[in-house]
């Protein structure tokens, strides 16, 4: 049991206050680690990398590898990395970098340090923040309610298929197909089937969880040649087990549901915006009136939500 | 109304909304019970000859372990809306979630809108009347009871369906694994009727299916295994 949740504004906007509301409420179905993946405004050159370092006490040499990598590959840092710490043994960051030559094949060089420091977003305009505990305590830590942009996903996790860590924590950022992320509610049941296919394919995966195979998954078969939609449709045929899953992009978000309509997934979509979540309880509090909720309770169902016609879905 | 209680929920903590329900129905009071939010767990384990009436919208279990309380809620209702209820009334004025009237024992539930999956999962008796369609494998493993639907019903429908009834008036989907589609003698609809006919809902002209166990499945052997398959 995990919960997701979704939002789209009309403008740029507090779309991380509204989505720390919106998990704050479903903190209940699992409050071992929360995330938030943010649409920012895209910037027109560079991107913006989130991840974070396991060993506090490495950060330094962590950082330094990392900038090796990067300037190895024709880019740097546009602005000083900004880190994030606490009492844990692992730190945050957040880095502007400029254009790399070939954005892949640095991602792929610089995952070689992924036992130390692991780029968790990587983006023109998506930022994931994650982190264990609840979405307060995630939020406050990571400033997510000061967050300004156009949509996003949030997600509570309560850990099933693998550990409690803080990178196994979600959204999961698509790797390396930038700004793709998605939230799953479930379990996948072929995981380990489907991700070795993807292996063979060159793509990598840092962590055990089986939500990780989601993201890239799609993005894969959008790659193959499919519209978002047709991937979506896909995916309900071809991945095995319980599920409701969102996943965004700069163009908004998509979700599927399994053939046993197991997960549910509620939107409220009103002229300022659309919020979804798993329970109802929770758009409600980000639309408080007694707005129309639509239910997509039923089996085999997809969608998408477009940042200029949100009211569109399924 | 004079002598009834107003109970605000908000961002009150459950505990303390359904302590003062509990009080107002020890004090004989019926409550209307406002800015619901969509909450979880209101009205659970209510005691007999008592009304409680929310305004908006219901969480998860609103209703649950009812013994006899008349229940109305103006909007919708989360997943499993009177789960184990073993009595009273329950009026839903829009949609219910996933597994409305899970294992419910007795007494009735009302939704006049449509219901998400498997309403009246495990169902042991009474009767659930849905107004608009039942959702996906509604009845599921219904072991006693009646689901009546009179807006027709999703995929699957009453899939492993123990003793319980679906009457569905209405376009079926598809039905589940080991169901039978009989046709209701005359007394039968006439008890029907009677279930209806309290809530305003009878129609003598509707044309009913009705399901009932095909028993199949209920001394499973593994010789029989690909029956489970169809699902």
């Amino acid at each position: 049991m995990c919960g997701i949740a979704g939002r789209i504004i009309s403008a740029p906007g507090k779309v991380g206050l509204d989505l720390v509301r919106l998990m704050e409420a479903q903190e209940h179905r699992g409050a071992d680690s929360t995330g938030f993946a943010i649409y920012t405004v895209p910037r027109e050159t560079g991107y913006v990398l989130r991840g974070m370092g396991f060993d506090k006490s490495k950060q330094d040499a962590d950082l330094e590898d990392f900038t090796h990598t990067l300037r190895d590959h024709g880019a740097d840092f546009s602005s000083d990395p900004h880190i994030i710490a606490d009492s844990s043994a692992h730190y945050c960051f957040r880095m502007e970098i400029t254009e790399p030559n070939d954005i892949a094949a640095w991602i792929k060089d610089a995952d070689e340090l992924s036992h130390r420091i692991e780029i968790q977003s990587c983006g023109k305009s998506l930022e994931i923040i994650k982190d264990t505990g609840g979405a307060v305590e995630v939020a406050d830590k990571h400033g997510v309610r000061d967050m300004i942009g156009t949509h996003g996903l949030g997600h509570a996790r309560l850990a099933t298929e693998s550990s409690v860590l803080p990178n196994a924590s979600h959204p999961f950022w698509a790797r390396p197909f930038s700004d793709v992320a998605i939230v799953h509610n479930g379990q996948i049941t072929d995981y380990y089937t489907q991700r070795e296919k993807l292996q063979r394919q060159g793509y990598r995966f840092l962590t055990e969880n089986d939500s990780e195979l989601i993201a890239v998954w799609v993005s894969d078969q959008i790659r193959s040649g499919l519209s978002m939609e047709q991937a979506l449709k896909k995916s309900i045929k071809s991945i095995d087990g319980v599920f409701t899953f969102m996943i965004a992009g700069p163009e908004g978000i998509g979700f599927a549901k399994d053939r046993f309509a197991m997960k549910p997934l509620v939107v409220i979509s009103e002229a300022d915006g659309m919020a979804s979540a798993t329970e109802e309880q929770a758009v409600r509090r980000v639309y408080t009136s007694e707005s129309d909720i639509i239910n997509h309770d039923g089996p085999s169902l997809t969608g998408l939500w477009s940042i200029r016609d949100w009211s569109r879905a399924a | 109304m004079k002598n009834e209680t107003v109970i605000e929920v908000g961002d009150r903590h459950i505990r303390e909304v359904n302590e003062d329900l509990q009080k107002a129905c020890l004090a004989g009071l019926p409550s209307r019970v406002v800015n619901t939010l969509s909450r979880h767990n209101l009205g659970i384990g209510l005691p007999p000859n008592v009304t409680m009436h929310f305004e908006g919208s219901v969480g998860y279990y609103c209703g649950g372990l009812n013994t006899g309380a008349t229940i109305t809620i103006e909007r919708n209702a989360g997943w499993a809306l009177g789960e184990g209820m073993a009595g009273g009334h329950i009026t839903v004025g829009g949609y219910a979630g996933m597994s409305a009237g899970a294992a419910m024992i007795d007494g009735t539930i009302h939704i006049k809108g449509d219901t998400g999956p498997r309403c009246g999962v495990a169902m042991k008796g009474g009767n659930i009347v849905v107004e608009g369609k039942i959702g996906y494998q509604s009845g599921f493993m219904a072991h006693a009871g009646k689901i009546i639907a009179l807006g027709g019903a999703g995929a699957s429908c009453a899939d492993a369906l123990w003793e319980g009834e679906v009457w569905v008036a209405g376009e079926i989907e598809s039905l589940g694994v080991d169901v039978n589609v009989v046709e209701p003698t005359a007394e039968e609809v006439a008890e029907v009727d009677l279930i209806l006919d309290p809530l305003g809902l009878k129609d003598t002209s509707r044309e009913w299916r009705k399901l009932v166990s095909g028993q199949r499945l209920w001394y499973f052997e593994s010789r029989d295994a690909n029956a489970w398959l169809m699902i």
